[in-house]
């Protein structure tokens, strides 16, 4: 077995926490049940790293089935990585078979016409997920296995899910073979990225709960605006105003959890509006300003703002469109005239 | 002794006299809102009056000059909301069910297969300058712009008719797939592998018992569903590995029939 392969097994072995080894080796399925038995998962992970190679090396393990193992440490640990989405066009409009040999066969056809030391992996999950892992070298270099690009795909839906390594120079390379071979003829990036793969998927394939009641204004069975007080002496003197909160953040959020983004980026290009009478900027120029909202949970707590107190309900629409428009990086432009909807720019 | 029973008649004496003012009351407001409801009533038909005469009047002023075939914006709008909800009220049975908001016309389809209730799907269409599409909760994988694009804004009924045809054919193929995984499970070859839009199924079989050795997964079958809005498929290919015995050969033409009309696990089962 090649050196390099039993580092690479050696490394993410040791990625992986202690009591979650076993399971992985068992998705991986490339050691026996039996091998597996000998191993003791009690000891330090160098020691089972070193273990874990040892048995690769009677099984002749080659690069493929280490990339595979790598896929599955990191389809597990998907939220250690930003994800970022594409959006695919495509011309034709007739109905598509979607084949995964086929889809295989013309992406790794492209790919490798253009660069032949590339490391190819495939995986495919039940929820029709396609997982890819690409390793990249250079005409006259090996593939760097501990950089590579992941992207997940569903058939038949023109978005992608790119985690790029940090050698971005690959990524025009990467969407070209995507497009050839998912049948589309155009790619493009959207402004929507975050650790959680899953709230991207959630957002985009539109799998998170829009509220399409019209009714809000007796609440549901059941549920009351604020707990009932043991106290009676206690009053809300504001009970409309916090119920009036709590119906439009439904209107807004609705029912079920939010998808799960870190961060919200505005660009500002307006002009800085002052007192005229101070005359701060004389030039007419637009006031470059640069606004980042994060949370660990950003969604969940812009819905938790209106009722806390912090601020006003309804919330600004630049705020709450975020998943509808499936994107968390907006630039904003000076109004022209009168058009309030269109001056975030697409 | 006595006093108690004078103060019994005491209390008894107030309690009837509360209750005799509270009655008067009410009398009293009864009337009060009698009183009101003849007031508005006349009030009611003084502005009817009003209006038929100004009808009338505009009427007699351009009753020879206008043209009767051009209707009033207002009338138009009132048609139009008039025939939404016919149309309303007539998809509610294909499960459509729909809501006219401020903001505009809510949808849900709400999909099913072989009488079940499976998925619902929800819309949201502008009505103003004409209908588009605001929001949804559709799959991506279904041509949602594609039918937008060919049936909106003139034909809103066809356009829901062929959204409701594609949502259920993909519901049902998909429902199909999950009921084979579930139910023969030992007869399949792991999983039956597919795509998002449940339109390519293929997968490896055995009949437990009746061949020979069903441990190998003899039959190939691949299914395609040509059409999208229907949940059973256009094309079967059923193949039998070369080295299984003859009547098994045969047996595959038959199965190819049997999923060609169909649904999969009603087919298994007749198997």
């Amino acid at each position: 077995m090649d050196e390099t392969v039993a580092e690479y097994i050696r490394r993410t072995v040791l990625k992986m926490p202690r009591d979650e080894i076993k399971t992985m080796l068992q998705k991986w399925g490339f050691l026996s049940e039996a091998q597996l038995q000998t191993l003791n998962f009690h000891q330090i992970k160098d020691n089972i790293s070193q273990e874990v190679v040892q048995l690769c090396e009677e099984n002749s393990a080659d690069i493929k089935q280490a990339a595979v193992l790598d896929i599955i440490y990191n389809h597990i640990y998907q939220n250690k990585r930003m994800w970022s989405v594409y959006q695919m066009k495509k011309s034709a409009e007739e109905l598509e078979y979607f084949d995964i040999t086929d889809f295989k066969k013309k992406f790794k056809g492209r790919l490798r016409s253009a660069l032949k030391n590339v490391t190819i992996t495939f995986r495919e999950y039940e929820d029709n997920a396609i997982w890819i892992r690409v390793a990249w070298g250079t005409p006259y270099k090996k593939p760097n296995q501990y950089k590579p690009s992941y992207v997940v795909y569903h058939s038949q839906t023109p978005y992608v899910f790119i985690s790029a390594s940090v050698l971005k120079s690959n990524l025009p390379l990467l969407c070209q073979a995507l497009i050839v071979a998912s049948n589309y003829h155009d790619i493009r990036e959207m402004e929507l990225r975050s650790h959680s793969l899953n709230s991207l998927k959630d957002i985009v394939f539109k799998r998170y709960s829009q509220n399409f009641q019209t009714d809000y204004s007796k609440p549901l069975q059941g549920e009351n605006v604020e707990p009932e007080n043991a106290d009676l002496r206690i009053v809300q003197e504001n009970r409309s105003e916090k119920e009036r909160i709590h119906r439009l953040n439904r209107e807004v959020f609705g029912d079920g959890p939010q998808p799960k983004l870190e961060f919200a980026q505005y660009r500002l290009e307006t002009m800085f509006k002052s007192d005229p009478k101070m005359d701060v900027l004389d030039k007419k120029e637009p006031f470059r300003c640069l606004v980042k909202f994060s949370s660990p949970h950003l969604l969940e707590s812009l819905k938790s703002l209106a009722p806390a107190g912090m601020a006003d309900a309804p919330l600004s629409p630049l705020l709450t469109c975020i998943p509808q428009k499936a994107r968390n990086y907006f630039k904003i432009r000076e109004k022209k005239g009168f058009n309030p909807e269109s001056f975030v720019s697409p | 002794g006595v006093l108690a029973h004078l103060e019994m008649l005491e209390a008894r004496a107030h309690q009837e006299a509360v209750e005799q003012e509270e009655k008067e009351q009410r009398e009293e407001r009864l009337a009060f809102l009698k009183a009101r409801v003849q007031e508005l009533r006349l009030q009611r038909d003084e502005l009817r009056d009003k209006l038929d005469r100004q009808e009338k009047a505009q009427l007699g002023k351009e009753g020879i000059v206008s043209d009767p075939a051009l209707p009033s914006p207002r009338a138009v709008l009132e048609w139009k909301i008039r025939s939404l909800r016919g149309l309303l009220q007539v998809f509610q049975l294909t499960g459509f069910s729909g809501k006219l908001s401020r903001r505009g016309l809510r949808f849900s389809l709400r999909t099913s297969y072989e009488g079940s209730y499976l998925d619902s799907f929800h819309l949201e269409l502008l009505l103003r300058p004409e209908f588009r599409i605001r929001r949804h909760s559709v799959p991506a994988f279904i041509p949602l712009e594609q039918l937008a694009r060919k049936f909106l804004p003139s034909d809103l009924r066809s356009f829901l008719n062929v959204l409701s045809q594609h949502l259920n054919g993909f519901v049902g193929r998909r429902h199909q797939a999950e009921q084979l995984q579930e139910q023969f499970s030992e007869w399949l070859q792991g999983a039956p592998r597919g795509n998002s839009l449940c339109n390519l199924l293929t997968f490896r079989y055995s009949i437990p018992g009746k061949s020979q050795n069903s441990r190998n997964f003899p039959f190939r079958a691949r299914l395609l569903y040509g059409d999208p809005c229907r949940s059973l498929p256009t094309e079967v290919a059923v193949s039998c590995s070369p080295d299984a015995p003859a009547p098994l050969a045969e047996a595959a033409a038959a199965h190819s029939e049997l999923f060609r009309s169909l649904a999969l696990p009603r087919a298994f089962r007749s198997l």
